[in-house]
């Protein structure tokens, strides 16, 4: 029998070619749109995850880096440079951007370093607002070539690539000095670890994969604000998706994505931005109660099931 | 009046308190001493509400006040007079001493109450205006004894009124402590210097690794011969 | 430039920043008394408009009188939060309480920033009395009435504050509790109660900001942040848990603000926080903080 390891890559190789032939399957564009918003989210939590989920280190400033990483992604794919350079380019920037602010934040203890991110994301935003408040529009011959199909590519590729990574940390040397400074940094640093860097290299990829989201995010939105990328909401959205699915796991962000986005496509005719307050909801349930999540939700049901078949003990 | 039944306490997944029984009864003074780590300020924890045992009972006054919250046991007359004093070091020498009369019965004998530790303790009514945090070692222990005093109360629980101070300090907050307990307070203290303890205490318990390995007439302790040697060192009484 | 516009500038700056003193010693006070950061503070300011425009638009009360009961009401709303929501995590270990109570606030800052866009729709709200536009002349200097008594009342309530925490029984219990739980709690004070009203209190003083806020501004539903952003910029200025500085701290940003204006338009927000994150990597315990450690 396989080992569970190679069954999850199999089971995972499985789905993954699966989704690779939706676009063949079906022509409809909702559908389609869907799926991306869901590898959008997944990308955008799981990178979240890897920096507060793993390493502990609870950022409210994902936007910037997300936000970076479609601004530059944007304008030089608009200059005229393909497009997958521009979309490399632009995560390399956000990490640029993580390294400079990284080295001093860092060294701030966990709630400083959480306002700090949330005051950077802020000053981010309100200055590409107000250097560029139009809108970034899409010059016509973008436009008339525009194809949703290699998106739909991009987005599975890049959901497939984060959730790859997330799984070699959970499975690396690198992962579980990243735990052991989320659990006790302290106690970590006095067993030799190198927390600083475990912490930076943590940021680092983290920023990265936001980089990249939010260049498939500018190459995939035809027109939006400038500002758009750099709001709030898009770390908000990375929070309550880990949160409730399960922050530190590998599949938590994933369901996570999947339940957030079918919720808000679900809501977004009668009440739009239902889906936050229910999340918003579950997410308080889940730091109070739960803290593992919907994977902890559904491992204790397999345990609830799963006991009551056990043989009852002889006396 | 304290009756301690087989406590066992835990910081988490360490164990600190293993079956401990002890008691104390009224107007006395009773010493709980060991080595350090021995699990001394841990039994004063539970005592007053700061730790909760997984199993056993703290009785006071035949009451079961092992879950008992904090402030609930202070009003019952449980005071502490914790470890490194414990003040509050921006607020005045007299706040802190109108805080130890927070309570209810506090709070109505006050200005009496008051008068009594500042006879007790003059310096204190000379720094009353002063912030805690600007005392003196020996001027911050006799404010935390004060302190405790103010809740007018039946039990008063020292941990270690000696830690920092000199040996003459030491001799005068003990020779305080006695007066408290003349006046009617029962004592309980824990202390690591032996000697200084076992001359003031009637009876006194030993504790070692979270367990009671011993207890006894106070005097009969001081002239063992094997606790000499262990916690006395070997000079002569 | 004139020293007109200059001084123009610093006075609208500090009548606002009495409002984000007001705001940051609510957010001081909870802190310091529970040693945990409630980052939904600007929603629950953002109530307190709320409860004021309500107040004006259904009942015609003027804000004014309605400030009080506001300010009650969500009194009440935050003991109910803190029973609620984060008594629950008054036991934990300090890091992981202080990480929770984080994610709790961002949870609630999502749910009423939602529930106020369902009751109120996402416009600009304001509440215009006759007197708004009133305002008197000094030293060739504008006074609007309804700003300048922002900076009155937040003035009489911090200082009504002061003399509450000094001379009040339960006013030293809270600094104590601020100073050393354990021993406060040894004192026979019941530090869950204590909290919970702290919470109340903290509350109502964000809901009194609010009321003027709603009065002499506009208030909105995504307002919370913002308002956020400025009482931890202030609070980490004057030092976490130092009540009496966060006032002045807050005067003290206004004025940088508006005067930044001046110079740098638009980006006058950024300069707040520029400021913030230098005081954050520089100086954590605040400009006249004492030390965290």
């Amino acid at each position: 029998m396989l080992s569970s390891h190679k069954k999850i890559l199999l089971l995972s190789l499985g789905v993954s070619v699966f989704l690779a032939l939706v676009p063949l399957l079906t022509k409809r564009n909702d559908f389609i749109n869907i799926l991306i918003l869901i590898f959008l989210y997944i990308c955008l939590a799981q990178s979240w995850n890897i920096l507060a989920g793993y390493a502990g280190q609870v950022s409210l400033g994902h936007a910037a880096f997300f936000g970076l990483g479609a601004i530059t992604a944007r304008f030089l794919w608009v200059l005229g440079y393909p497009f997958f350079l521009a979309f490399l380019i632009g995560g390399i920037v956000a990490v640029v951007f993580a390294l400079i602010i990284g080295h001093p934040a860092l060294r701030l203890k966990g709630i400083y370093f959480a306002i700090g991110t949330l005051g950077f994301g802020q000053i981010l935003k309100i200055t590409v607002g107000n250097v560029l408040p139009t809108v970034a529009d899409l010059p016509g011959d973008y436009i008339a070539t525009y194809s949703l199909i290699p998106r739909y590519y991009l987005f599975l590729v890049l959901a497939v690539i984060t959730v790859a990574v997330v799984y070699w940390i959970n499975h690396s040397k690198l992962g579980l000095g990243m735990v052991a400074v989320r659990e006790d940094e302290e106690a970590a640093k006095a067993s030799g670890v190198n927390t600083f860097r475990q912490k930076m290299i943590a940021l680092v990829i983290s920023t990265f994969f936001a980089g990249l989201a939010g260049g498939a995010f500018a190459f995939y939105q035809v027109s939006y604000y400038h500002d758009l990328p750099f709001s709030p909401i898009w770390t908000f959205d990375a929070l309550l998706i880990t949160f409730v699915g399960g922050v530190g796991t590998i599949i938590g962000p994933i369901i996570g994505a999947f339940f957030y986005t079918i919720f808000k496509e679900l809501f977004a005719r009668t009440f739009p931005e239902l889906h936050v307050f229910i999340f918003g909801i579950l997410f308080i349930l889940v730091v109070l109660l739960l803290p593992g999540g919907l994977v902890e939700m559904a491992a204790r049901i397999r345990k609830l099931l799963t006991s009551k078949k056990a043989v009852a003990p002889t006396v | 009046m304290l009756e301690i039944e087989k406590i066992n306490v835990s910081y988490g997944d360490l164990q600190a308190l293993w079956d401990v029984v002890f008691e104390v009864n009224q107007k006395e003074i009773v010493a709980l001493i060991g080595p350090n780590g021995a699990g001394k300020t841990t039994t004063l924890k539970s005592v007053s509400g700061l730790l909760r045992p997984f199993a056993g009972e703290i009785k006071f006054e035949g009451v079961e006040v092992g879950k008992m919250q904090i402030h609930k046991r202070v009003e019952m007359g449980i005071s502490l007079v914790p470890e490194g004093r414990g003040l509050f070091p921006g607020m005045t020498v007299l706040e802190n001493l109108e805080l130890g009369a927070f309570t209810a019965k506090g709070r109505s004998s006050k200005e009496e109450t008051l008068k009594q530790v500042y006879g007790l303790f003059p310096i204190l009514e000379k720094r009353k205006k002063q912030a805690a945090g600007t005392l003196s070692g020996g001027e911050q222990q006799m404010l935390a004894i004060g302190r405790g005093l103010m809740s007018k109360p039946k039990l008063l629980l020292f941990d270690e009124p000696s830690w920092g101070l000199s040996p003459l300090l030491s001799k005068v907050i003990y020779e305080v402590i006695g007066q408290i307990n003349s006046s009617g307070v029962t004592i309980l203290l824990i202390e690591q210097n032996v000697r200084i303890a076992l001359e003031l205490a009637k009876r006194a318990y030993i504790i070692e690794n979270g367990r009671i390995v011993n207890q006894g007439d106070s005097q009969n302790m001081l002239n063992d011969q094997h606790l000499r040697e262990a916690y006395l060192g070997t000079e002569s009484v | 430039m004139s020293w007109q516009v200059f001084a123009q500038s610093l006075l609208f700056g500090i009548f606002v920043g009495g409002l984000y003193g007001l705001a940051a010693v609510g957010l001081s006070l909870v802190f310091g008394v529970m040693k945990m950061l409630n980052v939904a503070h600007g929603e629950l300011l953002m109530l307190g408009g709320y409860a004021t425009f309500w107040f004006f638009s259904l009942y015609h009360i003027d804000p004014f009188l309605s400030l009080l009961p506001s300010a009650f009401i969500l009194f009440v709303i935050g003991m109910g939060l803190y029973k609620g929501l984060f008594s629950p995590l008054s036991k934990l270990h300090e890091e992981v309480k202080i990480k929770n109570s984080l994610l709790i606030g961002f949870g609630l800052s999502l749910i009423f920033h939602n529930l106020a866009i369902r009751l109120w729709t996402a416009d600009e709200r304001s509440v215009s009395v006759i007197y708004s536009g009133w305002g008197f002349s000094l030293f060739g200097l504008r006074f609007p009435f309804i700003r300048f008594s922002g900076l009155v009342l937040a003035t009489i309530v911090i200082l009504a504050l002061h003399q509450f925490l000094t001379k009040t029984y339960f006013g030293k219990a809270i600094r104590a509790t601020t100073e050393n739980w354990e021993s406060a709690a040894l004192m026979g004070i019941n530090i869950e109660k204590t909290s919970m009203i702290s919470f109340g209190f903290g509350a109502a003083l964000a809901a009194m900001a609010g009321t003027i806020v709603s009065v002499g501004y506009a208030i909105h539903p995504a307002m919370g942040l913002e308002w956020t952003l400025k009482a931890l910029i202030v609070v980490v200025l004057a030092g976490l848990g130092n009540i009496g500085g966060a006032f002045f701290a807050g005067v003290l940003l206004g004025a940088v603000e508006s005067v930044s204006t001046l110079f740098v338009g638009p980006y006058m927000e950024v300069v707040g926080l520029v400021i913030f994150l230098l005081v954050l990597e520089l100086k954590p315990q605040g400009l006249f903080g004492k030390s965290i450690a």
